[in-house]
């Protein structure tokens, strides 16, 4: 009984029980759900868009928001296509160098953010126009076709219904545990979005924690730019699009506080399978793809509201 | 109004924090509210004032059932309350803070003469000092605190609740808040008073109730036949314990030294020097700019003028982190909830913070089993009073939380500690053990500042004391911890202080 409670009390329960009662209502209405491939399908969109999400999440750890996150991921999808069939680098420097892009361009929007003292969400904002920019003028909208084909085959390749582009996600999201509720960094940058006052006191540099987060959240979304490409078969300058809706949806739904200060990794990652579920039945029943968008604004704005009348009611009753 | 409490209960998750408790206001009458950190005090206040509900029981105003599911409601009623932390919108002025439930003005537009006037009218009763214009963010917390009062005071409540109106301000200006609170008792008024000062508390009441536990262990007894001894008893269940400070620890080489330090914030010529093992009390009314000195020390405020020494060597510290990291200075702020604590952390992880460098592996993991085994005994120590130590701050009492973000600090081990008004909200019985665990980080060798509103505490602890006046240090004495002494001797430096200013002022005047 208080094993259930504990759990109950813990943001992420409610999801967990619309995910495990969602999937079961759409095997119910639709028999292909159900299905190994069906789910692998689901599975590896999913695989793009939780790092998406952490990408964001991290940011909101310290209390800001980057609104750079797909902007980002997309010029980093074209320079990894372009230094693949441009300069045929091998494939794992090629990963890295783009790894090292997003890192470099989320240290940019942290230390412009500090420098300036400058809201993250109006640094990002300009410099999310800027990547983009240097993304279109790059490419003039032409996507990279040089990818090698077996990064291409892992894109598809499955083992049973878990996709390869899985994995990714699932082990940065035990290392992101472990940095944020572990290490001396990680805790001092959950403070810094708790209560930035406090922790300066504290002696903790403030601006240094908010360009590691920046830094971090550039990382992950190259991360996911490299696995959009994979997924894609093409380095394709409109990766990344997308993505401003799911990097908040995921993290907010999922119980990470806006003002910054805590964050569930857990939660995230259910929120996104939530709505990879949602999408997929959507689909699978055959609504019109700009309905589905219109499903997902509104699942943000139910899940959102009703964690906030749960926190209401457990401050009252 | 005679306010009725009947059979109140209220649990939160884990704790229950009243417990079948009944109690009556009466009008005319100061009816004084004391118990434990963590008793039920603010919780009981909340109920009243419509915050929380309760589990169970019911309030009667003037014996009628009321009630309320908001604070507008009780306000409507005629409720008015100062609660134990600041409500107040940082960036608006001081003026319409005070009006903020009902601010003067014609079709929808405000009126900020109006404002200002009614809001001077409020002040000029306590703290003619503060300027009604004046942004609340650049207040210090003792000035934000007298806003608090004027803004109840505003309110014209038929019952008016402190709570712990005079923590964070001087005798000073309590006495003016004990002026207004004799002229609202004449007036009819119920007041609620609660407060963790026994002396003001014997005084200005006329009734006690003493909760322990969340339940009542003397109800609406009359101060007239109650002894401080049986008041201590029925809070702490035992007596009242002298702390033990002595000094005798030989004062060490200087730690610290100011010579003729001006700030940003408009200080001019302080000298200062603070010893190892030595407490050097910085003692002032409100707005004296003690804690302003603190922070320009720290580097959070910019020193215009001046130098200053750490050890034997001068310095220039930029920021609170070089000033940990590079000088072991450590600065406890006065203001809890905005600057010392993460609310929405655990109690763990907001005392550790300051030691997570040192218990910190060689890959960078902090093991959560050294954490919680290196604030324990600073749990135990100052009784931090919750049902586990993951609970999250906000929802500790407020003098358990003041705990937290002192015993962070005393986990820090510093060399030079700047401690700013340690012990507000503090019960009586951790207070003694606060003082001797300060008085233990001196013995030890840390050079300590303390800056204090309680010129008790200030008497018990110091070794040596300087008063500040409008930004200047006016006066410097050894404490020989006598009170009768230290008072005379603080009081007539300020006075002198005074003195000389007018003078001047006139002499500018006829000039
Ligand atoms: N929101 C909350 N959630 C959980 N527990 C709470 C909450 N608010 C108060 N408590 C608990 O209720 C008890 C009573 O708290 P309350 O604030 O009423 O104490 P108090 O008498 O005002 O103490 P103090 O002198 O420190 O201000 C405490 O144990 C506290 O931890
Ligand atoms: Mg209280």
């Amino acid at each position: 009984m208080i094993g259930f409670r504990k759990f109950a009390s813990q943001e992420w329960a409610g999801l967990a029980a619309i995910f495990v009662l969602g999937s079961a209502l759409a095997a119910f209405l639709s028999p292909s759900f159900l299905t190994e491939y069906n789910i692998y399908v689901m599975l590896r969109s999913a695989s793009v868009e939780l790092l998406v999400a952490f990408s964001q999440m991290i940011v909101l750890a310290i209390g800001q928001m980057n609104l750079a996150v797909g902007a980002l991921g997309g010029l980093v999808a074209v320079l990894f296509g372009a230094m693949l069939q441009l300069l045929g680098l091998p494939l794992p420097l090629a990963i890295l160098i783009a790894l090292l892009i997003g890192i470099v361009g989320g240290f940019i929007n942290g230390l412009l953010t500090t420098r300036t003292g400058i809201n993250g969400f109006i640094i990002t904002l300009a410099t999310g126009s800027a990547f983009t920019g240097i993304n279109l003028g790059l490419t003039e909208s032409r996507p990279f076709h040089g990818i090698p084909v077996e990064f291409v085959a892992l894109g598809d390749s499955r083992w049973s219904f878990v996709p390869a582009l899985l994995w990714p996600p699932l082990i940065v999201a035990p290392l992101l545990a472990i940095f944020l509720y572990r290490t001396k960094s990680g805790r001092k940058l959950l403070a810094v979005g708790g209560n930035m006052r406090a922790a300066e006191l504290s002696g903790i540099s403030a601006n240094a924690m908010i360009i590691v987060a920046h830094a971090i959240s550039g990382g992950l979304a190259g991360l996911a730019a490299v696995l959009a490409v994979s997924q894609l078969g093409a380095a394709q300058p409109e990766i990344g699009s997308t993505w401003l809706l799911i990097s908040f949806a995921g993290p907010i739904i999922g119980g990470t506080a806006l003002a910054g200060g805590y964050v569930s990794i857990l939660g995230a990652m259910l929120a996104v399978l939530v709505i990879a579920l949602i999408e997929n039945m959507l689909v699978l029943m055959k609504v019109d793809p700009y309905w589905v968008r219109f499903a997902l604004g509104g699942l943000v704005l139910v899940t959102v509201g009703v964690n906030r009348w749960r926190a209401h009611q457990m401050g009252r009753n | 109004m005679r306010l009725s409490i009947v059979n109140v209960s209220k649990t939160f998750p884990s704790v229950k924090a009243l417990d079948d408790v009944s109690m009556e206001f009466a009008p005319g009458e100061v009816h004084a509210l004391m118990g434990e950190n963590g008793a039920g005090k603010s919780t009981l206040l909340k109920i009243v004032t419509g915050l929380y509900r309760p589990d169970a029981g019911l309030l009667k105003l003037d014996g009628e059932l009321v009630e309320f599911f908001s604070p507008r409601d009780a306000l409507a009623a005629g409720i008015g309350a100062v609660h134990q932390e600041r409500n107040l919108v940082p960036r608006f002025s001081v003026g319409e803070n005070i009006l903020l439930e009902h601010p003067p003005g014609r079709r929808g537009f405000i009126d900020y003469g109006a404002i200002y006037d009614r809001a001077r009218v409020l002040l000029e009763l306590l703290d003619p000092g503060i300027d009604v214009r004046a942004e609340v963010a650049t207040l210090s917390v003792a000035q934000m605190q007298i806003v608090e009062i004027a803004k109840a005071l505003s309110l014209n409540a038929r019952v008016l609740l402190l709570d712990e109106p005079t923590a964070s301000i001087t005798d000073h200006e309590a006495e003016a808040l004990f002026k207004v609170i004799a002229r609202l008792k004449a007036e009819g008024v119920a007041i609620v008073f609660v407060s963790h000062k026994l002396d003001e508390v014997l005084t200005i009441s006329d009734r006690v109730t003493v909760l322990r536990d969340g339940r009542v262990m003397a109800s609406g007894e009359a101060i007239a036949e109650m002894s401080r001894r049986r008041l201590v008893s029925l809070m702490i269940g035992r007596e009242e314990r002298i702390a033990d400070v002595a000094g005798g620890a030989k004062q060490g080489k200087v730690a610290l030294e100011l010579r003729e330090i001006a700030t940003s914030y408009g200080h001019s010529g302080i000298n200062l020097r603070l010893h190892e093992a030595e407490i050097l009390g910085l003692y002032g009314l409100v707005g004296a700019g003690r804690s302003e000195l603190a922070r320009s020390i720290i580097g959070d405020g910019r020193i215009t003028g001046g130098a200053i020494c750490v050890g034997d060597r001068p310095a220039r510290i930029r920021n609170p982190n070089e000033a940990l990291r590079r000088h072991r200075i450590g600065y406890v702020s006065e203001d809890r909830k905005g600057e010392g604590l993460v609310l929405s952390h655990s109690i763990v992880s907001n005392i550790a913070v300051t030691i997570w460098r040192r218990i910190a592996t060689r890959l960078w993991l902090i093991p959560p089993v050294v954490e919680r085994n290196a604030v324990t005994p600073q749990v135990q120590r100052l009784a931090i009073k919750s049902f586990s130590l993951d609970q999250t701050v906000d929802t500790l009492s407020g003098g358990n939380q003041q705990k937290v973000s002192l015993a962070k600090w005393l986990a820090a081990k510093t060399d030079i500690l700047l401690i700013d008004e340690p012990t507000v909200g503090i019960d009586i019985k951790t207070k003694v053990e606060l003082h001797e665990l300060i008085a233990q980080i001196a013995r030890d060798g840390a050079a300590v500042l303390l800056i204090s509103s309680d010129m008790a505490e200030m008497i018990t602890l110091a070794d040596r004391i300087l008063v500040m006046h409008n930004f200047a240090v006016v006066g410097e004495f050894v404490n020989d911890r006598i009170y009768e002494n230290g008072s005379e001797a603080i009081m007539s430096a300020i006075h002198a202080a005074e003195k000389d200013r007018k003078h001047l002022h006139d002499r500018a005047a006829i000039a």
